[in-house]
């Protein structure tokens, strides 16, 4: 009898539980959404200034993977990968935040309290995100 | 103290219970177990996790659209201690449960209801194609005997061999007969 296990089956992901640790977490879908797809914020992270600590001086960044690259040809490999058209696909969808867990629990937001104060303060941002009805 | 919700599944995490998880832009994810706390981990999507609230809501299992279910709300506005409004708060609660109790109960027997008559149909497709199938098989019983007296000689060739069933062609280990 020869080898039963099957060959090729761990695409070379190495370590997994240390990627999955909290202190290593990467940005997330919903900052990604509401944040960094933004058109101006999104040209202030693909031109960054030089930085030494990351890859590639943080010259080549992918705003939708949150991630950087080392040359201009990896990054433009990386845009006709499988990995990152996934994850376009994914950011397509609103993202799963803590209002929606809350909502599936049947508890609401209360509205804000009267305007007595001055003039409206300025919202935050999880306000002015896509309500989306679970 | 309060009595906040799973981030993953919404069950209730009661104080002393549970873990959070701060995220670097301050957002305060609480999660009622380790295997909640896990699958956040995994990056799982709780929306489409079988298990999650989140889910059963998302794909129509549970009642979402209700008057009864928009009483229960995070309110950041203190109110001053009343006898009175604290004892009506309490008798109303558990008039509205009662009545969301039976609205839930009406909207699981309509949703039943529903994939019955669903079922049905799917039952009753399947056997009649599975009849259809079984009256040609007994129209044309003659033929099979006769074919089976001529063999004919069938070419493989050699690319047809595959290496998934043991002992075709490549396998190394010894050829059984």
């Amino acid at each position: 009898m020869g080898r039963l296990r099957r060959s090729r089956a761990h695409h070379a992901r190495r370590d997994v539980h240390r990627a999955a640790r909290t202190r290593v977490r990467g940005r997330d879908l919903d900052q990604i959404q509401m944040l960094d797809l933004d058109p101006k914020r999104r040209a202030e992270l693909e031109a960054q200034p030089l930085d030494f600590e990351k890859p590639g001086l943080a010259q080549h960044y992918c705003v939708e993977c949150a991630k950087y690259y080392e040359t201009d040809a990896a990054l433009t490999s990386h845009w006709r990968s499988k990995v990152h058209k996934r994850r376009c696909k994914q950011l397509k969808e609103p993202a799963y935040t803590i209002e929606e867990s809350e909502r599936a629990a049947g508890l609401g937001r209360a509205e804000r309290r009267p305007a007595v104060a001055v003039a409206a303060a300025p919202m935050v941002v999880e306000d002015a995100a896509p309500v989306v009805v679970a | 103290m309060r009595i906040e919700k799973c981030y993953f599944c919404s069950t209730s995490v009661y104080p002393g219970h549970g873990s959070a998880f701060v995220r670097n832009d301050a957002k305060v994810f609480r999660f009622c177990t380790s295997k909640c706390h896990k699958n956040f981990k995994m990056k799982r999507n709780p929306r489409k996790v079988r298990w999650t609230k989140a889910f059963r809501k998302a794909a129509g299992k549970e009642m979402t659209i209700d008057s009864t279910i928009d009483f229960e709300k995070r309110r950041n506005i203190p109110v001053r201690y009343d006898r009175e409004l604290v004892q009506t708060t309490l008798k109303v609660m558990k008039r509205v449960g009662e009545i969301k109790k039976r609205r839930e109960l009406a909207f699981f027997k309509n949703r039943m209801a529903l994939s019955r008559d669903k079922h049905r149909a799917h039952r009753k497709k399947v056997l009649e194609a599975a009849k259809a199938s079984g009256v040609k098989q007994l129209l044309q019983p003659a033929t099979s005997p006769e074919s089976s007296k001529t063999r004919e000689k069938v070419k493989i060739s050699s690319k047809a061999r595959t290496a998934l069933v043991q002992g075709e062609g490549r396998s190394m280990g010894m050829d059984m007969d």
